[in-house]
């Protein structure tokens, strides 16, 4: 695999701009019991090219390998701009291999001189607007950047704002706080008052639930987070992604070892889309990969079929993301 | 303003009061009637009170022997709500109906625009026009369809309206129905009846016709393909049988010549929909569907649904499967666009609305939703979109408590509320004992868009409230339906050639593309209902063993009952019964085993549990069967419900019945092979009783032969044989009163010239399978052809003196034994592999699993 190659990191930092180029493997198995002869599937696994106040990303290649071989196949964009793969595999088959193999670059536009996210916050905008002004715009303006953020202050498939969850966001949301401070807190609470614990929940699972336990994966932190801005009646959408990982110190980094993560993103007037990573109080820059954006988990499903057969089935994921050596013309 | 006219006085109309506050549809003041029902007001009279309450009965027997059905069929509790239809019709004058015309076109096509503008430029929510939040918010709103529309202009193909006049003599919109519009069907239905009936009212011509309407919606259809074939393959798509107005579905299906499947009949393929038929497959250009929009595809809506197709929505987004209406247009059935459609009226039209909404406040905005919170006791309180087991509710109708309870609801989800305003709509008479008296109805009116023109159904489907003042007008409340008939100064020509065509009453559509779930379900029918009689014949012919009192005769006899017990329980398979544990012991005592094994439903193999499984079947292909067949299949369990219910059920009550059963299910099955077209559709059925005789009988003999009992045991039990079977008539005639076994195995056996016996059984079976479509292979046999053609060769070369032999000094006929084990297995085998040739939907859909982004928990503290 190409990442054994490519562990040495480049990273440039000239004019404080950081560009990273990554190359992602994302391969999932599908096992079946009984041998299936028709499936429908649709895959949202190609990252998404864009420019963000703290960083751009753009997709240089995705391709998507399906074994066996698909029947038919078309590639759209959904409705909230994420690319879609529908293919349907129509032969006998006791295994489905998807591979979705993409070459991401990402820039951050702002040195962060602290490591902190409140002063990060600080930094980028030290006079952000008051969030009941962000409110009240996003309620009552028709400017197709506000209208375009508008949807996502509503109730979603798999988010319900219930009166507890706002009761716990209520805290962060004080009289005429900025809201980059507000939200920055708010990530800040969610971190310490959460644990992350593997397995502690199901893609099933509700808020109310993780609200009561105080644990869930990162799914369960975005999905929590990006309720309790809504809950205020502010604009946030999940995001589906990757994160890079490093080795432990002298270890050989696995192939297979990252997995695919998700935070949140929550919008703020002149500045577009601001990401918070929740389940890492940090706020994301060249480290996040975006792979897609939806009003949920719901909407950017990573892989989603219907399979025709008489058994069950099983799934294995592995994702590797690796740092690949940017082109020359980079470096200046 | 309409003339009024002066009637006699007429004891029908004798205590006519409507109320005081309401308009009344007929009523003038005492003595007057206005003067579009002057026409009908005076037929009824001159009818006289007999003759009207004959009519009424006589309207009411077409319903039933229709199967006219509204709720759910296949309920467990055999609960089934015959249509309600009123003598009396909703009568609209012809300028009134000018105005409901032109007013449904103009909102059709307004509604037309809003939905190509929500999914299209969403312009009316960027200029302000539409609250984002109230389209946004709707379940109907599907995103997944954004972008996708079909090729032709409108893009709703049928629309409906529930209107309703108010105080103020002006028709009101109440709710639009933009998804699956039903009722249509009813109308139609409805209308049949009403014009048999009251034949002579419609033979003066002054009632519009409803046959333009459906043939408009057939060519409107017919358009949608997206490159116009000649022949386009339409499809009506139901939910299935237990769908509470799934009468309707099969109706329309059958009426306009479309196949009815259900989403498992259908497949999507390379980019097309495909009908899985007994042929093979068959695109699929139109689908008119009758499952709601989230529904109709697991794949990218709906995941838990069963009803749909995955992948149906990426077919018809590349255009290459109409449906109407299209996937998505729910998203209009929605109160809380009412109070913005004047303004969108003149936005887009320019103009007022003809018919307007009943005022409504939707609670996304702070003005209305106060005046909602302060008049919530005197108004309707509906969500933005409908879901199941959530009605409306009537604020005047909630204690003090319960309108608080909600106004916290509203508060919570104010966005989801809207208010109606109660409007206090028109009556018009009902027919109630035969006295004319007001009941409040709603009108529900049906259009067809085609072509950028729009065609109104002059007539509809009015719906009037069970109860005097009672304003909750709805199928589930139990309203009773009426005829709407509008009248015209223009004569109406007769039936147009097109409807004369398709009321021809074929007892069976071509089965040119009969669907493969439908060839499966005609082949239960057939089994079942051969197995049902079969069953029959033999409960019958062991209950002329108890005499009066259940007292059963001499040794020999009692003897001969014993061995046809344990036949009845080997043939059922309802063991243990009188072969297993415990057998000896209902032997001795037998009338409740023989009672369960007749009358408990829930017990597999019994009589009551085949007629439900011959119903069912036979349910699930409604669209297929003729109104004659229809009718013997139809209430042919019911006087078998009401024994199973009955506590004290006895042996003579069943007795009575048992002979009605047997001569129905011989006329079901004369019906069928006399007029049905003998297409893959029959042959399958005919194969599911031939097999079924096939396996009865050799079940009964080798339950009632296997053995050899002394003389007179043996006569009275070969008698018995020839009797079940129906073969005593033949047998005596053939061999005189010279009886033994080997001439009843010929008899039974190898006789080809009887319908009875297992020859003529495998020779049908062999000429049917040999009929089935199936591509050939070179000069090879099919596998069902293979075992047809064994099965058959041992029967001929069989031997019926060595199998009539016992064998080694044993009583027991071990040759028979293994012969009849060998057959039946054969037979068996038959079943199977048709099963798997012909009805291949064994494999289940799934939804593959999808897991959570997880970060692997060591490396979290690695993370810059």
């Amino acid at each position: 695999m190409f990442s054994h190659l490519m562990t040495t990191s480049h990273q440039m930092t000239t004019q404080q701009i950081i560009i990273m180029d990554y190359r992602i493997t994302h391969k999932t198995k599908y096992l079946y019991e009984e041998p299936s002869s028709l499936s429908y599937n649709e895959a949202r696994l190609a990252p998404r090219t864009f420019k963000h106040r703290l960083f751009n990303q753009t997709c240089l290649s995705s391709e998507l390998v399906v074994e066996p071989t698909w029947s038919d196949q078309r590639e759209r964009v959904d409705f909230f701009g994420n690319s879609v793969y529908y293919f349907t595999i129509r032969q006998p088959h006791e295994k489905t291999i998807i591979t979705a193999t993409s070459e991401v670059r990402v820039e951050s536009t702002e040195t962060f001189r602290s490591k902190e996210p409140l002063a990060q916050l600080h930094q980028i905008a030290p006079h952000s607007p008051p969030w009941e002004q962000v409110r009240s715009h996003l309620q009552n303006r028709l400017e197709p950047e506000l209208l375009e953020a508008r949807q996502f202050t509503l109730n979603s498939p798999m988010i319900t704002v219930f009166p507890e969850l706002a009761a716990y966001a209520t805290p962060s949301f004080t009289p005429a706080r900025p809201i980059l401070e507000a939200i920055g807190d708010l990530m800040g609470r969610i971190f310490h008052d959460f644990d992350f614990v593997p397995g502690a929940t199901t893609i099933a699972t509700p808020l109310s639930e993780v609200l009561q336990e105080r644990r869930g994966v990162c799914q369960d932190f975005a999905h929590f987070m990006l309720a309790c801005v809504r809950s205020q009646g502010l604009a946030a959408r999940y995001i589906s992604g990757y994160i890079e990982t490093l080795p432990p110190p002298g270890k050989e980094k696995l192939v297979g070892a990252d997995a695919s993560h998700a935070w949140c993103a929550v919008y703020v007037p002149e500045l577009g889309w601001i990401d918070f990573d929740p389940t890492n109080n940090l706020i994301p820059q060249e480290q996040h990969i975006t792979l897609t954006w939806g009003r949920d988990f719901s909407d950017v499903t990573p892989l989603k079929g219907v399979f025709f057969s008489n058994g069950e089935h099983i799934l294995r994921v592995s994702v590797d993301v690796s740092r690949v050596l940017p082109p020359e013309k980079a470096a200046d | 303003m309409n003339k009024t006219i002066e009637v006699a006085r007429s004891p029908i109309l004798s205590g006519y009061t409507p109320e005081l506050d309401t308009y009344d549809e007929m009523w003038v003041r005492k003595g007057h009637v206005k003067h579009h029902w002057q026409g009908f007001v005076q037929a009824i009279e001159n009818l006289g009170p007999e003759e009207l309450e004959r009519s009424h009965q006589e309207l009411r027997r077409l319903l039933r022997e229709n199967g006219v059905t509204y709720n759910v069929h296949g309920d467990p509790q055999g609960l089934q709500r015959p249509w309600a239809l009123d003598l009396i019709p909703f009568i609209i004058s012809q300028k009134d109906w000018q105005v409901i015309e032109k007013g449904m076109i103009q909102r059709a096509h307004l509604l037309n625009l809003i939905l190509a503008d929500i999914y299209g430029p969403r312009k009316l929510i960027t200029q302000g026009k539409l609250p984002l939040e109230l389209v946004f918010n709707h379940a109907g709103f599907l995103r997944q369809c954004d972008g996708v529309q079909t090729a032709s202009a409108p893009q709703l193909i049928i629309y409906a309206a529930d209107l309703a006049r108010g105080p103020d003599k002006r028709m009101w919109v109440l709710a639009d129905r933009t998804q699956a519009p039903s009722g249509a069907g009813y109308a139609l239905e409805n209308r049949t009846v009403m014009a048999r009936v009251l034949r002579g009212m419609f033979r003066d011509g002054q009632i519009y016709r409803l046959s333009n309407f459906f043939k408009e919606l057939r060519s409107a259809l017919a358009d949608l393909i997206p490159e116009r074939k000649s022949s386009p393959r339409i499809v009506v798509l139901t939910p299935g049988p237990h769908n509470e107005t799934y009468f309707e579905h099969a109706y329309l299906a059958s009426y306009l010549g479309y196949s009815l499947v259900q989403g498992e009949d259908l497949t999507v393929r390379e980019g097309h929909v495909w009908l899985k038929s007994l042929e093979g497959l068959q695109q699929v250009d139109v689908i008119l569907r009758r499952v709601d929009d989230s529904f109709c595809d697991p794949l990218e809506l709906r995941e838990d649904s069963r009803l749909g197709v995955a992948g149906l929505l990426e077919v018809a987004r590349r255009q290459n499967v109409a449906i109407a209406n299209p996937l998505g247009s729910g998203v209009l059935e929605n109160p809380g666009l009412m109070p913005f459609l004047p303004g969108l009226a003149k936005h887009f039209l320019n103009e007022d609305l003809i018919l307007p909404s009943a005022a409504s406040w939707w609670c996304g905005q702070p003005k209305e939703l106060e005046y909602v919170l302060q008049n919530i006791d005197k108004l309707l309180i509906k969500r933005i979109f409908r879901q199941a087991q959530i009605r409306s509710i009537f604020g005047p109708q909630l204690s003090k408590k319960a309108l608080q309870t909600l106004r916290d609801q509203i508060k919570a989800q104010p966005q989801f509320y809207v208010g109606q305003e109660l409007v206090s709509f028109s009556t018009t008479p009902s027919l109630i004992n035969g006295k004319f008296e007001a009941r409040h109805a709603v009108l529900r009116s049906f259009l067809v868009g085609h072509n950028q023109t729009y065609t109104v159904m002059p007539g509809g489907l009015t719906r009037s409230a069970l109860e005097k003042r009672n304003v909750v007008v709805s199928n589930w409340a139990g309203g009773i339906s009426k005829d709407t008939w509008v009248l015209t100064s223009q004569p109406q020509k007769h039936t147009s050639l097109w409807l004369e065509a398709s009321r021809i009453e074929s007892a069976f559509k071509s089965s040119q593309f009969l669907p493969s779930r439908a060839a499966e379900n005609l082949f239960w029918v057939g089994r079942y209902a051969e197995r049902a009689e079969g069953t029959a014949r033999l409960i019958r012919t062991t209950l002329n063993y108890f005499g009066d009192d259940d007292v059963i005769g001499d040794e020999i006899e009692a003897e001969c009952l014993r061995q046809l017990l344990r036949a009845l329980t080997q043939v059922t398979m309802t063991y243990p019964g009188f072969v297993g544990e415990d057998g000896a012991k209902r032997l001795a005592f037998p009338v409740s085993e023989l009672l369960s094994v007749t009358l408990d439903s829930h017990r597999s193999g019994s009589l009551t549990a085949n007629l439900r499984g011959m119903t069912r079947a036979a349910y699930a292909v409604r669209d297929l069967w003729s109104t004659d067949s229809w009718r013997v299949i139809d209430g042919l369990d019911v006087p078998w419900r009401l024994l199973e219910q009955e506590s004290h059920a006895d042996l003579g009550q069943v007795q009575q019945e048992i002979n009605r059963l047997i001569t129905t299910l011989m006329a079901f099955a004369g019906l069928n092979t006399e007029s049905m077209t003998h297409e893959a559709g029959w042959l399958l059925l005919d194969i599911g009783r031939r097999l079924e005789r096939g396996l009865l009988t050799i079940a009964f003999i080798r339950s009632m032969l296997g053995f050899h009992y002394e003389q007179s045991v043996q006569h009275l039990l070969l008698e018995t044989v020839l009797i079940t079977t129906e073969n005593v008539i033949t047998y005596r005639r053939r061999y005189r009163s010279y009886l033994q076994a080997q001439t009843v195995l010929d008899l039974l056996f190898l006789d080809e010239t009887n319908p009875r016996s297992l020859a003529y059984q495998l020779n049908t079976l062999q000429a049917h399978i040999a009929k089935l479509p199936r591509e050939r292979i070179a000069y090879r046999l099919s596998e069902e052809e293979r075992l047809i053609l064994e099965a058959s060769t041992l029967l001929r070369l069989s031997d019926t003196m060595a199998l009539a032999q016992t064998v080694n000094d044993s009583n027991v006929r071990q040759n028979l034994d293994e012969f009849m084990g060998h057959l039946s297995s054969l037979l068996s085998q038959i079943s199977e592999v048709i099963t798997r040739s012909y009805f291949s939907h064994a494999q289940i859909s799934h939804q593959l699993i999808t897991i959570q982004p997880e970060l692997l928990a060591d490396s979290l503290n690695q993370i810059a």
